[in-house]
This record gives structure tokens, C-alpha cells and sequence, in this order.
């Protein structure tokens, strides 16, 4: 009985322990990134510029989802989650993460996020009313849901009477394919040259980008690194403006690149075309008064969630 | 209140069924020896405590029992946690929670990569000598900056009286915090805060949405509260304050300007063939700016700072009086953190939902009208009869029958004729009476599984006797199933999805894979463990193939068969999740999934416990239909 008594104590005692031993000095930053998603810092990353700039090793990890980024930031594991979609980022948020907007990693039409349906539907916007009670195939809580919801406004089609499923990228263009489903909303380049290759966008580019539709990756941090490593958190996101400087005068490896973020040159080059990496300045105005604020307050997200301070201006 | 009373119950009933289970023991005499199973037998009681400890670990580490004893220390400990947020950055500074200040790790890692990088000039082959020297000149300088910002002598008075200023302060709110009134409050005040802080509501999740998450009130409810929120607002902005020192007297300055316009000469006049010295050069400038941007101060001037604030941090833990024990005993693994504009349970608390919280939420999803996604978990439609009819007749019944389907005729009717009135019955389009048909995502999920049990077994346990009797079968078809059987049901997902879509269809089946092999290794055994004497013994009695199959061997494999049947029905379930986290509409794995995306925990287990209990109901039915049908189990 003491036995048992004993190590169960134990046992309580070693997992109230073990839980409440965080990192503190930051002798490494651990970045979380996206595959199949071209950023021109991703040639600091290979080049190891990051690690000189913040003078401490810099750990990548990819991450498939910007969810699954949040619950490794509140696990402890990443400490800065670069272009983290703002859905995710403002579901967290709303959930009371610990979590801030710092900066602004690109602002894209719907390149790189779109609604794509299938050629033998026949649905196109014209007669996107057709969608209504047919099945769509969305990754939920993501940007890819805001971008449905937004089209649907648009082409005037009734979200509720369709039967939207649960799916992947990946999965959702397979099923594009394969025809169980009439529209899949993706990102990522290759599930959305797989489904472009059975169906066409919704809306073109263009026309998303006429109608307001706009995606927005951010650069979110932990309060605590924040707190912690006020220095690091600047010298990132200014290294990564130098990227992105290097990026609009023509001067970045895009074979780096593209190997970095295991895509072929010529599609990395058509998705990083469809991206707008914002000056500081432009940044600034965004979070503060531009897009990325009217998104937020559209959102219903709290506030508090965005700090400007960090941004090399 | 409820948890309250459980909470006494669990701890009642642990001790008293202990004490039961001792006491038993001791008066007990069992005529059974080690190793005879009737030892195993009965023991109501330690059941009881089992699940008391499971559901007393849960109440503890969710923190409900913190909720329901002391409701309003979430609220308190918000307070608290807004103090240390105010002071984080600060404490950061000192060896308070670190092992050294952070100015000496800051000098220490920046002297080291100083000195990669100067070796890295050295080892660098394609750049110029003179450009060499020129770099390790920069970086010498570089370093030479650090003594001028940690030079007692240098620092200039304006900062000295500054940092005087803020200790002051710091010193003078310890002072007052400790004081009951602070931070003097008029009465006036007092209700208004007390009447917003109602509004607030209280700590816990909502249980009138489902959306929403966990709240923690912010707005203090009680004195203490006040005291800890009042003390924070002061001590954010003695801390801003600090932060905007720079410690950059006259010479540093110069030091660096120096620096950084050596290095912007030198780059612009590098040309584009000596792009690594640029580099190099930038890299060098990088530095320089860390060492610029930390608070690198004299080791000895914020001394009285470090004090003031230990002193404080000492003064606000004693203030904070019973609630460090609440937090401490009370919130295991974790605490309530403030960030920014809002409180959050960071720990076990965010990812383990407190019971009453999960109770409410189950509840409200458990009403048909809200449900999860506009579905409910379980519930009835009303189904005309006439569906199932459609369903079961063949649509082509109709098109044999002679003659034409009605064309519509000049007055622009249809005249319905003999032919499409047999298809609207094929396809079921006419009403009969309406039935209930249950509904709903738990119903969903159950019917795949029984479904691809039934399948499974139907299939499986046939194709299995048969394997354990005749020699053709089993060479025929034993290389196929020990080749498929090995593979986790999972590898097919994939592949599943893309053969036969994305419909119930894909998900039954890969169920049916499961069950299958399971139910054809078990009865194969059933069949070829039958006892040779009991074969030959009806042999001898005139019994028939068909009789032996039917009344020898099956009955002798049942045992076997079922114990099949429970083992596919775990791993059905295992297998439900995942099938349903790829592509869904319904389903528990389904509502899993979706809420894992928005962070609701709270449905998160509610579909944990759902499986569990579904799992539970479909094994204890399993059990008791061995029981009753095949009570010669283990006697043969």
C-alpha cells in the first residue's frame, strides 16, 4: 500500500515538474515554416544568414498547417511561426493563445489560395448557384475556408445549402479528380496544379483581386520569446525585409529557393509571383490601418494581438 | 457546486472501499491457491476506486476542483499574472530566474561570434589580404565597443539619475502595495468596477455556444485583485520607461557611428567581384548593432534596481497571501498567464477541460436544434417507408416492363401510364407511412462500424472455416490474406479515398478490411482447433458433413469466432477516427477533427468519451451474447 502510495506521489510530483520546465535562455530559435510556399528568406535559412544575424542557431521545422504551428508555439516547441496563415493565427487568438502578430510576411491574391471546380461539373461563375447542394471539398479553419467564403459571396452562391467536407489540400484535389466532389478549395502549389489540371479557378486572379479577396500570411510569436528575446524577434524580421529587398530588386536565388521549398523552379516562380512582400512601411500601414487591420476587426478578433514595434523601420 | 459534492464522494468513496478492500482481505478465506482464477473473482469495490482516481486525476489537472472551491481565484491569479507580465521583461535582466544577467550572456555569445567570425575571415580564401586585415581591423573595434558601454566611469550622469529614479519607484510602489487601501479606490469606483466585472461573468466555458473557449474574467472582482492590477498598470510603465534607456554615452556613440561608416565606405567602394568581403563586411555591422540594441549596462549600476525589484517581487508573493497555496496545490502543472489584453489557462488547464465544462458543452451539443455543424450528435428523422422500398427494388424493373415511358402531350401535362408508375415505386417516389430513423453524427459513425463488422463477419467467418477444413482453400487463399493482414488498415486511407471516393462506401470498406482478416485468422483456428475425438465421435454416430460443420465445428469455433469479434471491434473504432479525419460531412472522427482546428478542447474529449463508451456499450453486449449463447466456452 505505502508502495503504491509512494509512487503514485511520484508520479504526480514528476508530471507537475516535467510541465512546468519551459525553455529559458534562448540558446537557439525555433522557426516553424511551410513547404511548397517560396519566401525569399528562405534563402538566408539555407545560407545560414539567420543564425549569423541572431548570432544563435536557428532551427526550421515544416509544419502542413497553420494550426498545427499554434499548438506547437502554446506546446513550446516553436518559438516563431513565419507566414502562418491569419485564419489560424485569429482562431487562436480567440482561443486566449499567448500568441502576437509581429509582421507581415506577404499579402497574395488568390494564387496561391483559390477554389478550383471541376471541368465536368460545368459549374463555373456563371452558374455557381449550381454548387448549392453539391459537395466542396475545404480545409477548415484555414485560409483556404476564408477564401470559400469570400467567393461565395461573390459568385452569389449559398454556403449553407452545400455540402461542404472537410478536406486536406491534398486529399481535396485527389478528390477533385477523382469526381466525388465539384469544387475543392486548396493552397499550395502542387495540390492546385493537380486540381487546375481537371478543373479551372472559380474566379480568376484577377478577378479575386477585384473583389477584395486577399490572403494574408503573418509572422507570429510567442509572448514570451517576445518578452524574452526582444533583440532576436527584431533581427529576424529585419533580416527578413532584407530578403525580401533582395527579392524585389532581382537579385535573390530562386534555385535556392525553389530547392528550399521542394517545388520546381518554374511553378516556385508562378506561386512567389502571386505574393506581395510589403516594406516596413507598408507593413505598418497595413497593421495599423490597411488590410490586415480591416481583416481582423472583420474577424471579430480581440484586441491586442498585433505589436508594430519590432518592424525595422 | 456539483463538482464540490463529487469531489467529497470520489474521496469518500477511495477511503472507504480501501478500507472495504483491507478489511476483506483480512477476513477472506479463500481455499484458492496462487494462480486460480477464482482469486480474480468479484471486487466491486476496486473498481470504484479506479475510476474515482481517473475521474480525481481529470477534476485535478483540469483545475476544476480550483474552480469550484475557490471560483474566484482564476480571476485573482489574472491579476497576479498581469504583475509578472509587467515585470517579465525586467526580471529578465537579473539573475532572478536565469542563471547569469543577461548583459554578460549577451557579451559572452557576441565575443564568441566575434571570434567565429574573425577566424572565418581568416580562413576565407577568395578575398584579398588587405581586405582581410581590413575586416579583422573592423571586428577588433567591434569588440573594443563592448568596454565603453560596460565602463562604470562612462556611464553618463542623465542615465544614473534615471535609473535612480525608476528604483525610486519601484521601491515607493512596494511601499504602497503593501498598504491595505492601495491603491485607494473611492466608492464610487468600487461599484462601477464591480457592476462591469459582473457583466464579465464567471470563470469557466460558455454553455450557452459552442464556439466559445474558456474565459477568465479580467476585470478584478475582489480587493486583492484590484491591489495586483493597480501595481501592474505601474510597474508596465516603469518598465517601458527603462526599456527606452539607451546605455550609448558620447564615446560608445562615436565608437559605433566610426564603425558602421567604415564599413559603408568600405562596401561601396567593393565591387561586385568581391561580394563575400561585402558580406563579411555586413556581417561584422550585424554585430555591432546587437551589441547597440541589448541593454548592455556596468556591471555594478543597476544593483539597486535588481534589489527594488527583488524586493518587490518578494513583497507582491507575500501579499498574495492563501492564493499562492490555491496556485500552487491547486493548479497543477500550469497557471493562469496574463498576455496582453487578456487571461489564459496555460498548462494541463488548456488542453484537459474542466468535467463541469464538458458536462455543459456535451449537453448543448446534445440538443438536436444545435448540434455540431448544423448536425446533431444524435437524434431521429421522420423517413417514409416508400425509401427503403426504392432502395431495396431495382431501378430496371421498370424499363422491362413493355412499352414507353409518357411523353408530355400537346396541353402540356403528363399523363402518368402503368410504366412510370412501377418506377416511381423502383425509385421510391411515393408516400406510405413515416417512420423515425435515427440520426445524427454518433449514429453515423456507429452504423460504419457495424456495418463493416457485419460484413467482416458475413464474409469472413465462412471463408475461414472453410480455410481451417479443406486444403484448397487454404493453399488457395492463404498467400492473399497473410499478405493483406499485416498492413495497417490505415496504409489503404489513402489509396481508398482515390478507388472508391470519398462516401460512406470508402469508409465501410476499409472497415470491412479490418474485421475481415480478423474474423478469417480466428475462425480458422476455431475450425482446425476442434478436438479430433469429437469429430470422430460423430462420425461414428452417422452424423453428415453439413451436420458436423453445423453442430461440431462451428459451435467448438465460436468461442474463438466472438473472441474475433471483439478484437475487430476495437480495431473498427481505431480505424473509424482516421477514416473520418480524411474526408467527412459526419462522424465523430469528423467533429474530432474540426474541433481540434478551432481549439475546442471541450468537444475534443467529448469525442474522446463518446468513442470510449461506444467501444464499452458494443464490448459489455458482446459479453453478455458469449455468455448467454455460448456457455460451454473455456469447458471444452
Amino acid at each position: 500500500m505505502k508502495k503504491i502510495l509512494s509512487f503514485i506521489l511520484g508520479c504526480i510530483v514528476a508530471l507537475n515538474l516535467s510541465m512546468s520546465v519551459a525553455n529559458s535562455a534562448a540558446n537557439e530559435v525555433r522557426v516553424a515554416f511551410f513547404l511548397e510556399w517560396p519566401t525569399p528568406n528562405q534563402e538566408d535559412k539555407v545560407k545560414k544568414l539567420f543564425d549569423k544575424a541572431l548570432g544563435v542557431p536557428v532551427k526550421w521545422t515544416n509544419f502542413s498547417n497553420g494550426g498545427a504551428m499554434t499548438d506547437a508555439m502554446l506546446a513550446g516547441d516553436i518559438d516563431i511561426s513565419y507566414s502562418q496563415g491569419l485564419v489560424p493565427f485569429i482562431n487562436a487568438v480567440k482561443s486566449k493563445a499567448p500568441l502576437k502578430l509581429v509582421d507581415i510576411a506577404m499579402e497574395y491574391g488568390m494564387g496561391g489560395t483559390t477554389c478550383v471546380t471541376s471541368n465536368a461539373s460545368g459549374i463555373t461563375k456563371a452558374n455557381a448557384s449550381e454548387l448549392e447542394g453539391k459537395k466542396v471539398a475545404v480545409p477548415l479553419g484555414t485560409m483556404a475556408e476564408y477564401v470559400f467564403d469570400e467567393s461565395m459571396k461573390v459568385v452569389g452562391a449559398d454556403r449553407g445549402k452545400m455540402d461542404v467536407i472537410q478536406m486536406d489540400p491534398e486529399e481535396g484535389a485527389a478528390a477533385l479528380v477523382s469526381g466525388d466532389v465539384v469544387m475543392a478549395c486548396l493552397f499550395g502549389g502542387n495540390s492546385i496544379k493537380a486540381a487546375t489540371a481537371v478543373g479551372s479557378r472559380l474566379l480568376t486572379v484577377q478577378e479575386a483581386r477585384d473583389a477584395g479577396i486577399l490572403g494574408i500570411d503573418i509572422t507570429s510569436v510567442t509572448d514570451k520569446f517576445m518578452k524574452e528575446n526582444p533583440g532576436m524577434l527584431r533581427t529576424f524580421i529585419e533580416v527578413t525585409h532584407e530578403a525580401n529587398a533582395r527579392y524585389a530588386s532581382g537579385k535573390s536565388d530562386l534555385n535556392v529557393i525553389a530547392k528550399d521549398a521542394e517545388m520546381k523552379l518554374a511553378d516556385m516562380k508562378e506561386t512567389i509571383g502571386g505574393f506581395k512582400f510589403l516594406t516596413p512601411a507598408e507593413t505598418k500601414k497595413s497593421m495599423e490601418s490597411g488590410n490586415l487591420d480591416g481583416f481582423l476587426k472583420g474577424m471579430g478578433t480581440p484586441d491586442g494581438a498585433v505589436d508594430t514595434s519590432f518592424l525595422p523601420l | 457546486m456539483l463538482t464540490r459534492i463529487v469531489t467529497f464522494l470520489i474521496f469518500f468513496a477511495i477511503i472507504g472501499c480501501i478500507l472495504y478492500g483491507k478489511k476483506l482481505i483480512k477476513t477472506e478465506k479463500v481455499d484458492a491457491v496462487f494462480g486460480n482464477p477464482e482469486r480474480a473473482k468479484g471486487g466491486t469495490h476496486w473498481i470504484i476506486v479506479g475510476s474515482s482516481v481517473i475521474l480525481l486525476v481529470w477534476l485535478y489537472y483540469s483545475w476544476d476542483i480550483a474552480k469550484s472551491f475557490y471560483p474566484k481565484s482564476a480571476n485573482e491569479l489574472c491579476q497576479v499574472g498581469k504583475v509578472n507580465d509587467s515585470l517579465l521583461s525586467l526580471k529578465y535582466l537579473f539573475p532572478i530566474e536565469e542563471r547569469q544577467f543577461k548583459s554578460t550572456f549577451v557579451i559572452k555569445s557576441e565575443n564568441k561570434n566575434i571570434n567565429k567570425l574573425a577566424k572565418e575571415i581568416k580562413n576565407t580564401s577568395s578575398i584579398r589580404d588587405q581586405d582581410k586585415n581590413k575586416l579583422l581591423r573592423l571586428i577588433v573595434k567591434t569588440k573594443n565597443t563592448i568596454p565603453l558601454l560596460t565602463n562604470e566611469k562612462l556611464l553618463e550622469n542623465e542615465n544614473k539619475i534615471k535609473i535612480n529614479e525608476l528604483t525610486n519607484k519601484i521601491n515607493q510602489l512596494t511601499k504602497e502595495f503593501q498598504k491595505i487601501n492601495y491603491p485607494g479606490e473611492t466608492a464610487e469606483e468600487e461599484s462601477k468596477r464591480i457592476e462591469e466585472a459582473k457583466k464579465e461573468g464567471e470563470w469557466g466555458a460558455s454553455g450557452t455556444a459552442v464556439e466559445q473557449t474558456v474565459e477568465i474574467p479580467i476585470i478584478p472582482k475582489t480587493k486583492k485583485g484590484l491591489k495586483f492590477e493597480a501595481a501592474a498598470k505601474e510597474l508596465k510603465i516603469i518598465s517601458d520607461e527603462f526599456f527606452k534607456l539607451r546605455n550609448h554615452n558620447p564615446k560608445y556613440k562615436n565608437a559605433f557611428k566610426e564603425i558602421k561608416d567604415e564599413i559603408k565606405k568600405y562596401r561601396s567602394e567593393l565591387d561586385d567581384t568581391q561580394e563575400i568581403a561585402s558580406a563579411l563586411a555586413k556581417d561584422v555591422l550585424k554585430i555591432a548593432r546587437r551589441i547597440e540594441y541589448a541593454s548592455i549596462f556596468p556591471p555594478q549600476t543597476l544593483d539597486g534596481l535588481q534589489k527594488s525589484i527583488l524586493k518587490f517581487d518578494q513583497v507582491q508573493k507575500k501579499e498574495q497571501g492563501h492564493l499562492r497555496y490555491v496556485d500552487i496545490l491547486l493548479f497543477p502543472s500550469g497557471t493562469i498567464v496574463s498576455s496582453g489584453p487578456s487571461c489564459s489557462e496555460q498548462g494541463s488547464g488548456r488542453w484537459l477541460p474542466k468535467p463541469s465544462d464538458t458536462l455543459n458543452k456535451f449537453i448543448l451539443l446534445l440538443k438536436p436544434s444545435v448540434g455540431f455543424k448544423n448536425i446533431p450528435l444524435i437524434w431521429y428523422e421522420m423517413m417514409d417507408v416508400s425509401q427503403i422500398i426504392g432502395f431495396i427494388l431495382p431501378d430496371w424493373i421498370a424499363d422491362i416492363i413493355p412499352g414507353k415511358y409518357p411523353v408530355h402531350n400537346d396541353a402540356g401535362k403528363v399523363e402518368p401510364n402503368f410504366k412510370s408508375k412501377v418506377l416511381n415505386i423502383a425509385t421510391g417516389e411515393f408516400k406510405l407511412f413515416k417512420i423515425p430513423i435515427p440520426s445524427g453524427h454518433i449514429w453515423d459513425s456507429f452504423l460504419r462500424v457495424f456495418l463493416g463488422l457485419v460484413l467482416g463477419i458475413i464474409f469472413g467467418v465462412p471463408l475461414g472455416l472453410f480455410m481451417g477444413l479443406n486444403r484448397f482453400a487454404k493453399g488457395f487463399f492463404d498467400p492473399l490474406i497473410e499478405l493483406y493482414r499485416p498492413v495497417p488498415p490505415l496504409a489503404w486511407a489513402p489509396l481508398i479515398i482515390s478507388v472508391l471516393g470519398i462516401d460512406n462506401v470508402g469508409k465501410i470498406f476499409l472497415l470491412f478490411m479490418v474485421s475481415f482478416s480478423i474474423m478469417i485468422i480466428s475462425a480458422r483456428a476455431g475450425a482446425s482447433g476442434t478436438q479430433l475425438s469429437k469429430i470422430h465421435a460423430s462420425h461414428s454416430l452417422g452424423a453428415s458433413r453439413w451436420q458436423i460443420l453445423r453442430y461440431v465445428i462451428f459451435p467448438n469455433s465460436l468461442p474463438e469466432i466472438l473472441t474475433g469479434v471483439r478484437v475487430a471491434i476495437g480495431m473498427c473504432w481505431g480505424t473509424l477516427v482516421a477514416a473520418e479525419f480524411l474526408a467527412g460531412t459526419t462522424g465523430i472522427g469528423f467533429v474530432e477533427n474540426v474541433a481540434k482546428k478551432y481549439f475546442q478542447y471541450e468537444v475534443i474529449w467529448i469525442t474522446i468519451f463518446v468513442m470510449g463508451m461506444l467501444g464499452l456499450l458494443f464490448d459489455v453486449t458482446l459479453r453478455k451474447i458469449i455468455d448467454k449463447t455460448i456457455p460451454w466456452r473455456g469447458k471444452g
